[in-house]
């Protein structure tokens, strides 16, 4: 292991650290806090959300040129796998990240979570290999 | 109980956050993406090492025609021909492996790390806020919808599968498609977000409607 990659491993594991720790103080990973989102009882974390997505646009205009390209497209699994995102979301609380912080803050169940989301990436990779020949972007397989 | 942030310090935090991914890692924040390199951990080793023995290969196949060269015309030769290739490649780029390839590979490995520390972060944020608080179920709420114990990790365990393939087949999750391809208005994102928002917002109001 070279130089180069243990920095590149210690950048990945900074900006988790601080990850989580944003996400904690937000309180994005506090189901009662997502429910109430979601139940428009209350629309703190929406705007943290929009805020936040305002910034970063503000920050990629200015760098403009050196925003690497994304290969995000409209595909056939676009909509259907949102939807199943969504669903899962109000189920368990956690997207992708929150897993993470939500058994930061101790709640154990999380766990359980996690070993699904796992057994759902490996499934997606098997049944898509299999039975779904078309391109789903960057972040997915 | 300690206080969350109020929305404009969220704000600041979490767009920090993707804005500084990009900054120290040169690439857009993703967490399903780095799930997906985890999971598929062999694939990323295998891709991995092959790029890696194609540069060696590469260097090393250079190294030996050039002394072979060196020994048969002399150095003018070489001089020629490397005013040569250097106007072909400025002509068109060869499709060799390079380091570039190498490098843009990112391994399994700094994913995973991302992925647990930010367990790492939570807690000791959590710890040192005192809002860590260590639970068998996820809240009042979440219990109060799905009962007993055991419902509640069969939901939690259903939830998550459903949570990963979504978010694989989606081509992305909250931050892929909502934070960063949302900041640059990209359609798949916007329409991926719209419908994870919207999906999380009527199965919830559903979930309160059956619980009065």
């Amino acid at each position: 292991m070279n130089v180069r990659r243990v920095k590149q491993h210690l950048a990945y594991g900074l900006v988790g650290l601080i990850f989580g720790g944003v996400l904690t103080r937000i309180g994005f990973a506090d189901y009662d806090e997502l429910h109430k989102m979601f139940i428009f009882a209350d629309l703190r974390m929406l705007y943290v959300f929009a805020g936040s997505v305002a910034l970063t646009m503000i920050v990629y205009v200015i760098l403009n040129r050196r925003i690497p390209r994304q290969h995000k497209i409209i595909q056939p699994g676009t909509v259907p796998g949102s939807m199943l995102f969504g669903f899962g979301w109000a189920i368990t609380g956690a997207c992708p990240s929150l897993v993470f912080v939500q058994l930061g803050m101790g709640a154990l169940p999380a766990l359980i979570t996690g070993v699904g989301i796992f057994i759902g990436v490996w499934l997606y990779r098997k049944v898509h290999g299999r039975f779904f020949g078309w391109d789903t972007g960057t972040c997915g397989v | 109980m300690t206080e969350y942030w109020p929305w404009w310090l969220g704000a600041l935090g979490l767009g920090g956050v993707s804005i500084l991914y990009l900054l120290l890692i040169g690439r857009l924040l993703g967490v399903s993406g780095s799930w997906a390199k985890v999971v598929a951990w062999k694939e990323n080793r295998d891709q991995l090492e092959a790029a890696e023995a194609l540069v060696e290969d590469t260097e090393a196949m250079e190294n030996a025609l050039m002394a072979e060269t060196l020994a048969e015309f002399g150095e003018d030769a070489i001089r020629e021909l490397q005013a040569e290739s250097a106007t072909n490649e400025a002509a068109e780029p060869t499709a060799t492996a390079s380091l570039d390839d190498l490098e843009s590979t990112t391994p399994w490995t700094a994913h995973l790390v991302f992925l647990l520390s930010m367990f790492v972060g939570a807690f000791l944020v959590a710890w040192f806020t005192g809002q860590f608080e260590l639970r068998l179920d996820l809240s009042a709420t979440h219990s109060r919808i799905f009962g007993s114990l055991w419902e509640v990790w069969l939901a939690l365990l259903v939830g998550g599968m459903m949570v990963g393939f979504g978010t694989q087949m989606a081509g992305g999750c909250t931050s892929g498609h909502g934070l960063s391809g949302c900041a640059r208005l990209l359609p798949a994102s916007l329409l991926a977000t719209a419908v994870f928002m919207a999906s999380a917002v009527f199965l919830s109001l559903l979930m309160e409607v059956m619980i009065r």
